[in-house]
């Protein structure tokens, strides 16, 4: 099994392969199925993501049922067709798809954990804005969702895919450094490239504190899909450009882990810290809930 | 290596209803544990949260996740939302208790499901460590106290050492396995196993013809 960067990016230069096909085989051989298996499990997946993408912007939308979040992505195609986005459509689109699935999360709706429902925008938003930007296939959709599943599974085993360990930085921040590694490998980048985006787009998101409004996967979780989506797309773009984190993928990740564990419980996932405990914050707590919870 | 994440499901999946993986999906997945684990119907059902999940739980939906999953629910299945309703319509008393303390199995999202009815209890204790994915460190059942590493795949078989033997080499022919223990009691044996992979549906029913009180996590 692959627990570090180094030795996907060393294997997939040694064997010529790339990512998703070592994933692959690494899924095979520790399931015991067949490659149909396993493929057909991952186009499953991607369904549900594009049922999800589309689902939030069709008509007027999803709502959850505290009313806190929905609506949002009908806006932004709105928005999108007046063409006069300040940063692009393609960048638009990605923001639209990502809202759009946490939408349809937050309103108790189907979604596909990548790796977290928190963070369940982030991936879609890059694969199905890909979709078009570089006309992939359904076949290479599959492959972009492998080789980000390799990544995050050195993530997860190495730091947290879990905001209540680690902060959003482990959710958001997990989910686009997959997402800015895999949009790299199905541009045409090499290993070390989407390595290098990797640990760019986690740098980027480092120390994002976890602190939903009500305890709620709502405020701010749906919009922080719009950054992480963002961010990887960015992340992959300077990596196919060449440049560099300097400091290694697998450096980032144990950075990762480290500033999760030292973050306050306050900005865990416990609804206590940061935008949760702003007035509003505790205002809309109060009307949901009618009551204040016990102190951590 | 005993790791949480075997497989790139664990990270692109699972499909779920929302709106958290590690308090809803995962709330559920534990409570499926307690259902693996009690085999029965229950009649009483008290759940201990702490930290986070003492914190969020009413916002992430993880009561009626956690009651689906001891009702034998997938994560994606649509009564999930509806399961705290379609238990108390079968009679079964639920309680949900906010502790304040820390988590005794030192997790910040544990839940503690307690499962009774006229024959037995018992008393799982879980954590959601995030994406749907899930540790079990305690478990009291039969007499046992047995206290798992908390990684799944977990493999717990009552019987004998000629019992172990046998387990020992139908497991080798399908995966390592990482650990094991033994607990006793004045009553006999349990083994636990800590596996390396996920066995498939197939591969766990042939094992559990021979031992009626298998127990796959």
């Amino acid at each position: 099994m692959y627990m570090s960067v180094a030795d996907l990016v060393a294997d997939s230069v040694a064997k010529s392969k790339p990512v998703y096909e070592l994933m692959i085989e690494q899924e095979m051989a520790t399931s015991n199925c067949t490659r149909e298996e396993v493929w057909h499990t991952m186009s499953r997946n991607l369904d549900v993501m594009e049922a999800a993408v589309k689902k939030g912007a069709t008509g007027d939308g999803v709502y959850s049922t505290t009313g806190l979040t929905g609506g949002e992505a009908v806006l932004l195609k709105k928005y999108r067709q007046k063409g006069k986005t300040l940063s692009g459509d393609t960048m638009m689109q990605a923001v639209q798809n990502a809202i759009s699935t946490n939408e349809v999360n937050a309103a108790m709706g189907v979604v596909c954990a990548t790796p977290t429902a928190g963070s369940t925008g982030t991936l879609p938003g890059v694969i199905f804005t890909l979709k078009d930007r570089l006309d992939l296939s359904r076949d290479q959709m599959i492959q972009f969702l492998f080789t980000a599943g390799a990544y995050g599974m050195v993530i997860a085993n190495n730091a947290s895919i879990a905001g209540a360990t680690g902060g959003c930085q482990a959710e958001v921040g997990s989910a686009s450094a997959m997402g800015a590694a895999a949009a790299v490998e199905i541009a045409g980048g090499t290993a070390e490239q989407s390595s290098e985006a990797l640990a760019m787009a986690i740098s980027n998101l480092l120390g994002l504190v976890c602190d939903p409004v009500a305890g709620l996967v709502e405020l701010p979780c749906v919009k922080r899909n719009a950054i992480g989506v963002g961010n990887a797309l960015i992340a992959a773009d300077m990596a196919l450009a060449g440049c560099t984190n300097k400091i290694p993928a697998d450096e980032v990740i144990g950075a990762m882990d480290r500033v999760g564990k030292g973050l306050p419980k306050a900005l865990r996932e416990t609804g206590l810290g940061g935008l949760a405990a702003t007035p509003t914050g505790i205002r809309m707590k109060m009307k949901i809930f009618g009551k204040t919870q016990t102190k951590a | 290596m005993t790791v949480n994440y075997k497989s790139v499901f664990d990270i692109i999946g699972p499909i779920m209803i929302g709106p958290s993986s590690s308090h809803t999906a995962g709330a559920c997945a534990i409570g499926r544990a307690a259902n693996s684990i009690f085999k029965d119907k229950p009649m009483d059902i008290v759940i201990h949260y702490y930290e986070s999940f003492a914190q969020t739980h009413k916002g992430h939906g993880t009561d009626y996740a956690i009651i689906s999953g001891i009702l034998g629910f997938d994560p994606d299945d649509s009564r999930v939302p509806y399961a705290i309703g379609l238990a108390r319509d079968q009679g079964i008393n639920i309680t949900f208790i906010e502790e304040p303390g820390d988590s005794p199995i030192n997790h910040p999202n544990t839940a503690i499901i307690d499962l009774k009815n006229e024959h037995k209890q018992v008393s799982v204790s879980g954590c959601s460590i995030g994406g749907g994915t899930i540790e079990i460190r305690e478990i009291h059942m039969d007499g046992f106290d047995i206290k798992p590493k908390g990684p799944l795949p977990i493999l717990l078989v009552q019987g004998g050492e000629d019992d172990h033997q046998n387990v020992t080499k139908q497991l080798a022919d399908l995966t390592k396995v990482n650990a094991h223990q033994r607990y006793q009691t004045t009553k006999g044996n349990m083994y636990e196993y800590d596996l390396d992979r996920r066995l498939k549906h197939d591969e766990i029913e042939k094992m559990a013809k021979d031992y009626s009180k298998l127990v796959y996590l």
